[in-house]
């Protein structure tokens, strides 16, 4: 059984510029001494995770999130407040960084399992369910330098979890996983939440969070935003990206004219920060062929062409179908990352391939919008920008429609 | 939580497991993808011994008696020594992946760059003996006051690693400096040549040297360097207890900032 409590929590940077300079110290004498800046990433920070609870951390980056996970594991100390923690800490911060490249993986494995507080017989003995888990038979003894992102990820996540820990902490890294290996953690960490294992995630993956949690904390600049019921604290958050989003929207920006040859007016139909601008959004027919029109039941690709005059870090990518009513019909994003995207300058493309699109027959407006690694706003994000048309032969009732036939059959035999 | 006494002796079974395993790791990525691997740990101080021998009984004799041992027992003990000071000061700031690590206790890692380096005199104990047999002569009853200084000198540095280990973070010229002051005190430590060979006049400074006290001990069993004594040997445990408590708590202060400063 693990619990963290946390109360009034500060932490204090401070950064030695370059060189040494002679100004008053506190008592007011004036000394040399290194030049230093200070900045606050963690202000007042108060909550409690209990046994079998899992505490979700969300907020842009550069809110303290991770710090704050840093302090809970020990590493580093508050400049004030306390920290308690009961129980075996077991911990997934930094992805990769945990290990030695030069070491294989089961050396790297061993020690970890040590540092978790386990003897070297006893991590010996949970050895082969360490590999089991993580899937890397064929590569343990390889050294770790030659491991993908993903295998390095299944090895720190299979040690974390099958050392018994009493209080588990995740660090973003959950994301990078391919969702086979993600559900098998999902299972796990529940698996260890009815243990009694008190767990802290911090993602990015709000819809995660609001799942996972059993209580959401939003921070911003290390201060807490929000602290409390997952839907409600997530939905907020959502909320503050649509605001954070209007605001860095540029007034003065010119409009444009899509391919389509829908008007782009901003704050009207177009808002984001223009850090990143989407030049261009074509829908594709099973022929490949440019359309707004398409048939019930068929395929549906959306392409997605980009310019940014920076490097950003693996953006968000959305699509977002809705009815003229406004209910949506289909809400799909992506992260960057997962798609082989770390970093975007100048142009570039991404592409949705919607196997089947089973509406039913009507009009219907598709969004397309990209934004920031950590969600914090859009770069650019079309609203009602792209009509698209959805016909059949025969009209029918509902929302969705998806190929169908009927048939008479015989009614099943009770097996008793 | 109430610490009982089982309690504590997990965690000890614990941290002692962390110590060899750090000592495994730390040689094991030393001498990864070297051709002759850990013998590289014997190159140095063969070389050292070998020209050492050759100045001191070809170019420039000594009258010290069994010189060969009298040297390589000198080198063995000193590169212990060195070799362990010299890792200690980049134990911390050179092992950022595991002082980030969530558990780990950071105040093993001096230990363990201590622990590491005598690595080196645990195997060539073997190359010490047929050095013996090939020199002849015998071994003293004093051959006890091996451990009793091997435990001496092993506190001493775990000390004084303490003490570069923390320093090292915030002034990194430390890890410049301690090979300045190592090859000072391997010229005023009796390793190639005999106290006797030192004025008088300057033995009262000269015998505050720890190394004095530590070599005599080493030797004694096997080249008659005086009388060893207990007493001498008792008051630098002393010293060498108190120096590890000095060190072990400017390293707890110094560790607070460990996390932010590497």
């Amino acid at each position: 059984m693990g619990a963290v409590s946390v109360k009034g929590v500060g932490k204090r940077f401070r950064y030695r510029s370059h060189g040494w300079q002679r100004a008053a110290d506190e008592h007011g004498q004036r000394r040399l001494s290194f030049r230093r800046d200070a900045f606050w990433a963690l202000r007042e920070i108060t909550f409690e995770v209990g046994p079998g609870t899992v505490f979700g951390i969300i907020g842009p980056n550069g809110a303290g999130k991770s710090t704050l996970l840093r302090l809970v594991g020990g590493v580093g100390t508050p400049t004030n407040g306390a920290i308690r923690v009961q129980g075996r800490v077991g911990a997934m911060l930094e992805l990769g960084s945990d290990f030695h490249p030069e070491l294989t993986g089961r050396e790297n494995a061993t020690l970890s399992g040590i540092i978790s507080g386990l003897t070297r017989r006893q991590v010996t003995a949970r050895m082969s369910e360490i590999i089991e888990f993580a899937g890397l038979s064929q590569f343990i003894d390889s050294p770790v330098r030659m491991y993908s992102a993903g295998m390095l990820l299944r090895l720190a996540f299979a040690i974390a979890v099958n050392t018994d820990p009493e209080v588990l902490l995740i660090d973003e890294v959950l994301a990078v996983g391919d969702v086979t290996f993600q559900r098998k953690c999902l299972a796990q960490i529940e698996h260890l939440r009815r243990q009694g294992c008190a767990i802290l995630v911090s993602t990015h993956d709000t819809e995660m969070a609001a799942q996972l949690c059993d209580q959401v904390m939003w921070l911003r600049k290390g201060v807490v935003v929000q602290l409390g019921n997952p839907a409600d604290v997530v939905s907020a958050y959502m909320m503050s990206t649509d605001r954070e989003t209007r605001s860095r929207t540029p007034g003065d920006w010119q409009s444009e004219l899509t391919s389509s040859g829908v008007q782009l007016k901003i704050m009207e139909n177009r808002f984001g920060s223009m850090e990143l601008r989407i030049t261009d959004v074509r829908m594709l027919d099973t022929a490949g062929f440019r359309t707004q029109r398409i048939l019930r039941g068929e395929p549906l690709r959306i392409e997605i062409d980009y310019f940014t005059a920076q490097t950003l870090p693996a953006p968000n990518f959305g699509v977002l179908i809705r009815k003229a009513d406004e209910t949506v019909l289909f809400d799909g994003y992506v992260s960057g990352d997962d798609i082989g995207i770390d970093t975007v300058s100048g142009y570039g493309g991404v592409a949705l391939n919607l196997h089947r699109l089973d509406l039913n027959s009507g009009d219907y407006h598709v969004d397309i919008g990209v934004y920031t690694h950590d969600w914090a706003y859009a770069y650019d994000y079309h609203w009602r920008a792209y009509p698209l048309t959805v016909w059949a032969a025969s009209a029918a009732k509902g929302l969705v429609n998806p190929p169908h036939a009927w048939e008479a059959s015989r009614p099943r035999r009770a097996s008793r | 939580m109430k610490r009982t006494f089982a309690t504590a002796f997990a965690r000890f079974l614990i941290l002692r497991d962390l110590a060899i395993q750090l000592v495994i790791r730390e040689i094991r990525l030393r001498y990864r993808r070297t051709a002759i691997g850990v013998l590289w740990l014997f190159v140095f101080p063969l070389v050292q011994i070998v020209v050492l021998n050759f100045i001191f009984t070809v170019v420039l004799p000594t009258r010290v008696e069994r010189y060969p041992i009298f040297v390589a027992i000198g080198v063995l003990v000193w590169t212990w020594f060195q070799t362990s000071l010299t890792l200690a000061a980049t134990a911390i700031t050179g092992n950022r992946e595991l002082v980030r690590r969530p558990g780990l206790p950071v105040a093993i890692l001096p230990i363990t760059s201590v622990a590491t380096n005598m690595v080196l005199l645990v195997a060539a104990a073997p190359a010490i003996a047929l050095l013996l047999w090939y020199t002849g002569g015998g071994i003293g009853s004093d051959v006890l006051l091996i451990p009793i200084a091997i435990v001496i000198q092993f506190v001493l540095t775990v000390g004084l690693a303490y003490i570069v280990a923390g320093l090292n973070v915030s002034f990194r010229d430390t890890q410049n400096l301690v090979p300045l002051f190592l090859l000072l005190l391997f010229f005023v430590s009796p390793i190639f040549y005999d106290v006797t060979n030192v004025p008088e006049r300057y033995r009262a400074v000269y015998d505050l040297n720890p190394f004095v006290i530590l070599l005599n001990a080493y030797r004694a069993p096997f080249v008659g360097t005086g009388q060893p004594g207990l007493a001498p040997l008792g008051e630098l445990a002393v010293l060498a207890v108190a120096v590890a408590m000095l060190g072990h708590l400017m390293f707890r202060r110094a560790s607070r900032r460990f996390a932010d400063e590497i």
